[in-house]
């Protein structure tokens, strides 16, 4: 199957003296979701971080792959999609601003009906859409976050905790998220929660 | 980019807050403490352009670094770093940093020629030395703004940072601003607006090639 793949090979990362990682291989193959767990403080957002590039290990390397082909660093961003507890959309903005926002920097379509369906299928419904942020659940922002990391319909998809904050329908609507991309690209999970860990094909088990 | 930055502080209003106010109350003092009779007539082309130039620089030191210090307060930054390209969130930054202090200038520089008495006879040179020395300072301001703002004690930094870089474009644009006021041959604000314009292109330059390394590293 082709896609976007990424291998991962004996990635250290530590803060000061403290190791949080220490030689965690692997790779996310397109058709697959790999799910990492373990407890908290074990460098699972940690991982996904430096598998999303926003932070470089210590040691270790982590190639993206394109057909064979090794992406170079400051490109791996267009082909990911990212959703994370430490990240966050803009409150001063509507669902609908940020997802045309978001649309607009990836250079994709940007037709409001299209973006809206998207967050339909997220379960925020359209009265909602046009709202600020600000004024929303800590569940309708999910909503949103796991919007704008799908939106240019990634080949590779990184969630840190997906269904955080969601209620039963949410999580249903991510399963589905989930389900959707793993038919066309490569997804990893960090979470602990057992529901998402049954979505896995592959697991990471990291410790402290 | 600049859109959203324009929505976004039009509808939180932090930085224009940040920045008018601190603005409006140094001007304010300045005028009530000097006024326009309290400088010596000698010294008034060199202190009034000066003045002119403190008030402008310190209420943009105030808070043009919000553009970056904002996204890391309210964790946006990562999605912001995941999604667009560098180049294209410094053009956006920079771009609402220099419409900030236009704006700014538009409601200050009126001001303070009124309230200081300070007449200026070549409008078009303090234009243009208006004009470059918004982009100079902006550029500046947005690329410091970028490396301070995952730091703890970002506002010092900032400071502590801008100032040294600023200061010598600030003592030409201070000298550029005696000039238009002095004479209304355009040729005498030349040789200042040829340095502010020279630091503008290398503060750009040198912006444009470390911001990807600052934005992502």
């Amino acid at each position: 199957m082709g896609g976007v793949r990424i291998d991962f090979d004996r990635i250290v990362k530590r803060f000061g003296s403290r190791t949080v990682l220490s030689n965690v291989s692997g790779s996310v193959r397109p058709g697959g979701v790999v799910v990492v767990t373990g407890p908290n403080g074990s460098g699972k957002s940690t991982l996904l971080n430096i598998l999303a590039g926003a932070l470089r290990p210590s040691a270790g390397t982590v190639r993206y792959l394109d057909g064979g082909n090794e992406i170079e660093r400051t490109r791996w961003f267009e082909r990911l999609g990212v959703a994370a507890p430490d990240m966050a959309v803009y409150e001063e903005l509507s669902a609908l601003e940020n997802l045309r926002f978001f649309a607009r920097v990836r250079g994709v379509d940007a037709a409001d009906d299209r973006l809206s369906a998207l967050l339909e299928r997220l379960g925020l419904l359209a009265r909602d859409q046009r709202r600020l942020v600000g004024t929303y659940s800590s569940g309708m922002k999910q909503r949103v976050k796991l919007a704008q990391a799908v939106i240019h319909e990634p080949p590779v998809l990184l969630l840190d905790e997906p269904s955080s904050n969601l209620d039963q329908a949410g999580h249903e609507a991510t399963a589905d998220l989930v389900a959707r991309f793993r038919e066309r690209g490569a997804v990893a999970v960090a979470t602990n929660d057992p529901r998402e860990v049954a979505w896995g094909d592959a697991q990471i088990q990291l410790s402290l | 980019m600049l859109a959203k930055e324009l929505r976004s502080e039009l509808r939180s209003r932090v930085a224009l807050n940040a920045v008018g106010l601190f603005a409006l109350t140094t001007l304010v003092a300045v005028a009530y403490q000097i006024g326009p009779y309290r400088i010596h007539e000698d010294d008034r082309p060199h202190l009034l352009a000066a003045l002119l130039w403190i008030i402008l620089f310190f209420a943009a030191l105030s808070g043009l670094a919000r553009v970056f210090v904002k996204e890391e307060d309210a964790h946006t930054a990562k999605t912001l770093r995941l999604a667009a390209r560098p180049l294209a969130v410094f053009g956006g930054k920079l771009m609402f940093n220099l419409l900030l202090l236009l704006a700014l200038e538009l409601c200050i520089v009126p001001l303070y020629l009124a309230l200081m008495g300070y007449s200026v006879i070549g409008v078009a040179g303090l234009l243009a030395v208006l004009l470059a020395g918004s982009l100079a300072l902006a550029t500046t301001t947005t690329l410091v703004a970028a490396i301070i703002s995952r730091a703890s004690g970002s506002g010092t930094l900032f400071a502590v940072l801008t100032v040294p870089i600023a200061l010598p474009l600030l003592v030409v644009l201070i000298q550029g601003t005696r000039a238009a006021a002095g004479s209304a041959e355009f040729s005498e604000v030349l040789p200042a607006l040829r340095a502010i314009i020279s630091l503008a292109g290398v503060q750009l330059v040198a912006s444009l090639y470390l911001f990807p390394v600052v934005w992502h590293d």
